[in-house]
């Protein structure tokens, strides 16, 4: 392709850009740095070749490598989202009015484990684990809580739930239209990987084959009702806080995305109904160069991938959107406060990788929840990376570096390696009830382990520069009267909810469930009637079964 | 007696975080241990059975969701309740500091909370294995005594007798090891001088080696046969299969010098364990 033809498409861009910025102009007017040079938009080769056009193009255009906005940073921000939440509805409730009276700018939900794994908190299996990972929910009451005075036409609200994503989603609708605001106008992210709970994160309830049908019924249904609803995230995240590379983050990741994409399809859906709504979730860890390498070889793949293999015509189809933590895995109990720097350079790393949203760790989560404090800190991170550095001001400003399109390209490589062995396999579900990449995690994990014994890799603080005598920092503490507490509210729930329509609503969710009848609606109704998320999923697992691990 | 020992590893409550417990149990495991790993999502209950069943020594626990609190106490308990508290039971995970008295002492032995390496817990388990497996066997009594190397027992005795003052208990000729004997009281001990009545008695290859001086200490012992079987099982070389019979009629055997680091040990049971000390 020509330089000719390269300049009618930048032409066009530009265009497009024009129309865009009368409605939504850029953050400022002009972009300079302290010497009060002018910083351009985008930079691109003084000679645009073919390679270029083809593996890097324009950003907001396949194969957006350089990003899936046309303006980047220079628009909007990333959403500063912290994941948070801990003990009851109520506190949980008074934390995130904390944060987003100090600026943040999305919700995102820590449930705590049995609500993540579908028992109510009176249930023998949650002793200890009540409101301890993060909140308590065992109910539309609680739900009510936990959103009260927080505007759901606002706000956009994530919340990591797999297994009974439904539920809790279902749980938000209600909440909603309680509020007076309706489905269509929502906006957030359930997390509704199941794939990886198997393979990393552990808070799976049904086998495959059901859980990968309520999560098409989810799609089905979102894609009608909550089209603003970003209806699963993908998420590499556990994976490589499991113990992957960087490589296999990004080759289990997108492989458990064609899984879902395949059953939606199996289930009867167009691609572009449905594939718009992903999303996906990566981590950012501590080597800063293949980090940012990472997303931009997703976003190439995976536009590839959609368009190509996929066939799919809606242009947010290709994209691959994603939300970063930073690495929970790299932070250390010794000397915490050196933490805080860790995260700012991973942090920093999904910036410069173009992430759409952003989760930067505490300080002390190596050794608790975070405290207000702390979670502040990590808070002021995003907005010091976002307000002072100026890494915002440009797109993509790595690109062009030998070095940084090398390691873009040389990673893709290897993830085709990883993801073509396990289409080999049949597929992400059929390699994960495999144990495959369970064990390839583990390896690595076990590898990484034993160059820290060695010295090989050195940990500051760790075993170098380790510091005799530290001193502990003051840790958050969860209410220990929170177990019995949940219990008491669900005693006074049993007793004044109407029975009657409770049960009539988990039989129909049973016969739903039986059936290949989408089972969102039944869910909705049940969750309406006050039926507990231990109720529900004990429904579904009678239907269903339980998966055991290999 | 166990050849190895056997550790139970466990995720007791619902996190699902088991990076640790795969690295721990890999880890034991290329430590020449016998590893049983529970899974995800076990309660306290279906731990300490499975940990009876698999009869361990010890049992790992992992967790880091913040229920350690309630959750590692419980197993403990649930031990006692089932006459098991033999089994050792340590942890880790996110565990703050300020929880690890609490959790001693409620009968957590250990704690290893995050970047401990993998080497202090193997290490650990080794300290407390040995005196637990061997607690059933007692400890060996006393020297019983000090074998010497000599030329000749005539031109050494002056030393120990006329010099150091040593009385002489007797002299004896011990056909099986082709020497002669001679027997000094020191203490509730003996020196023992050694000389060679054959040039293929191990005394003289001894000697020719080198030197005179130290040749081996004595061990009294109970039960000869069960200590060689316990030394056997845990990989220690023996010299002999059987007892043989030594000096005084007791019953002997020797420990493979590389074991005991370049000291040739003998394991002694007296002929009549009884009355050992008045042989007289």
């Amino acid at each position: 392709m020509s330089q000719h033809h390269f300049t009618q498409i930048y032409e066009k861009w530009q265009q497009s850009i024009d129309q865009k910025l009368k409605k939504t102009p850029e953050r400022k007017g002009t972009f300079t740095t302290s010497s009060n040079i002018e910083v351009e938009r985008v930079y691109l080769p003084k000679e645009v070749d073919q390679e270029y056009e083809e593996k890097l193009g324009l950003p907001g255009e396949y194969p957006y490598t350089r990003g899936v906005q046309p303006t980047m940073y220079r628009g909007r921000l990333w959403t500063m989202r912290q994941y948070a939440g801990f003990g009851s509805a109520e506190e949980t409730n008074r934390r995130f009015r904390y944060l987003l009276e100090q600026g943040q700018t999305g919700l995102s939900v820590a449930f705590d484990l049995p609500t993540q794994i579908g028992y109510d908190s009176d249930d023998a299996m949650a002793v200890g684990e009540v409101g301890k990972v993060g909140v308590a929910i065992d109910s539309l009451a609680d739900m009510e809580l936990l959103l009260d005075q927080i505007p759901l036409d606002k706000v956009s609200t994530s919340m990591t739930i797999n297994a009974p994503a439904s539920v809790l989603l279902a749980m938000y609708i209600v909440v909603a239209e309680k509020q007076g605001v309706s489905s269509e106008k929502l906006s957030g992210t359930i997390q509704n990987d199941i794939l990886k709970e198997y393979i990393a994160r552990g808070t799976y309830i049904f086998p495959p084959q059901p859980s990968m049908r309520l999560i098409t019924d989810i799609f089905a249904y979102c894609a009608s009702h909550v089209p603003k609803w970003n209806t699963i995230s993908i998420s590499g995240y556990h994976i490589r806080e499991a113990g992957s590379s960087a490589v296999q983050e990004v080759a289990f990741t997108l492989a458990d995305g064609i899984a879902y994409v395949d059953a939606a399809i199996q289930a009867g859906l167009d691609i572009d109904q449905f594939a718009p709504q992903l999303s996906f979730f990566f981590n950012a860890h501590n080597h800063f160069f293949e980090e940012v390498a990472k997303f931009r070889c997703a976003r190439r793949i995976w536009s590839n991938l959609m368009r190509n293999k996929y066939n799919a015509k809606n242009p947010k189809s290709w994209q691959f959107r994603v939300h970063t933590q930073t690495g929970g895995s790299t932070l250390t109990a010794q000397q915490p406060d050196n933490n805080v720097v860790r995260v700012t350079l991973q942090a920093l790393a999904a910036v410069l990788g173009g992430t759409q949203s952003l989760h930067t760790n505490s300080r002390d989560e190596a050794l608790a929840l975070p405290t207000e404090e702390s979670a502040r800190i990590a808070l002021r991170t995003q907005q010091i990376i976002a307000y002072e550095s100026g890494v915002t001001d440009t797109v993509d400003p790595l690109a062009g570096s030998y070095y940084m399109e090398q390691l873009t390209d040389e990673m893709e490589a290897e993830v085709a390696v990883y993801m073509e062995k396990i289409a080999q396999m049949g597929g992400a579900v059929a390699a994960v009830e495999a144990g495959y990449m369970q064990r390839e995690i583990h390896k690595e994990a076990y590898d990484m382990q034993r160059k820290i014994e060695s010295g090989e890799e050195i940990v500051v603080g760790v075993n170098r520069f380790v510091l005799e005598n530290e001193t502990q920092p003051d840790l958050l503490r969860v209410d220990p009267l929170i177990g019995k507490k949940q219990t008491e509210k669900l005693d006074t729930l049993r007793k004044n909810r109407n029975q009657a329509l409770v049960e009539q609503t988990l039989n129909q969710l049973r016969e739903g469930a039986k059936s290949t009848e989408n089972v969102m609606p039944l869910i909705v109704d049940a969750v309406r009637a006050y039926a507990t998320i231990g109720e529900i999923c004990g429904v579904l697992r009678q239907v269903f079964g339980e998966y055991r691990s290999v | 007696m166990k050849q190895k020992i056997r550790v139970l590893i466990g995720k007791p409550g619902l996190d699902g975080h088991d990076r640790g417990a795969l690295i721990i149990a890999q880890a034991l495991r290329d430590a020449g241990m016998e590893v049983v790993y529970t899974g995800l999502r076990q309660t306290p209950a279906q731990i300490v059975h499975a940990a009876i069943q698999e009869d361990v020594d010890f049992i790992g626990l992992s967790c880091l969701s913040g229920a350690h609190n309630e959750l590692f106490p419980e197993i403990v308990r649930l031990l006692k309740e089932q006459q098991a508290e033999d089994i050792i039971v340590f942890g880790g995970g996110v565990i703050p500091q300020e929880d690890i008295p609490f959790l001693k002492e409620q009968g957590i032995r250990e704690i290893f909370t995050p970047g401990t390496p993998t080497q202090a817990a193997i290490d650990y388990i080794r300290q407390q294995a040995r005196p637990k497996q061997e607690n059933w066997l007692e400890p060996p009594k006393k020297i019983a005594h000090i074998g010497i190397a000599v030329h000749s027992i005539d031109q050494a005795l002056p030393f120990y007798t006329e010099h150091l003052g040593l009385r002489l208990e007797g002299r004896e000729k011990v056909e099986s090891e082709q020497v002669e004997v001679a027997f000094l009281r020191i203490g509730e001990s003996r020196i023992e001088l050694l000389e060679a009545l054959a040039p293929q008695s191990s005394i003289a290859t001894f000697i020719e080696k080198r030197g005179q001086g130290i040749h081996h200490i004595a061990l009294e012992v109970d039960d000869i046969v069960e200590r060689m079987n316990t030394l056997h099982e845990h990989g220690i070389r023996l010299l002999q299969e059987q007892p043989k019979i030594g000096a005084h009629e007791a019953q002997i055997a020797f420990i493979h010098p590389r074991e005991a680091h370049g000291v040739l040990v003998e394991l002694c049971q007296p002929k009549d364990s009884g009355v050992a000390k008045n042989d007289e």
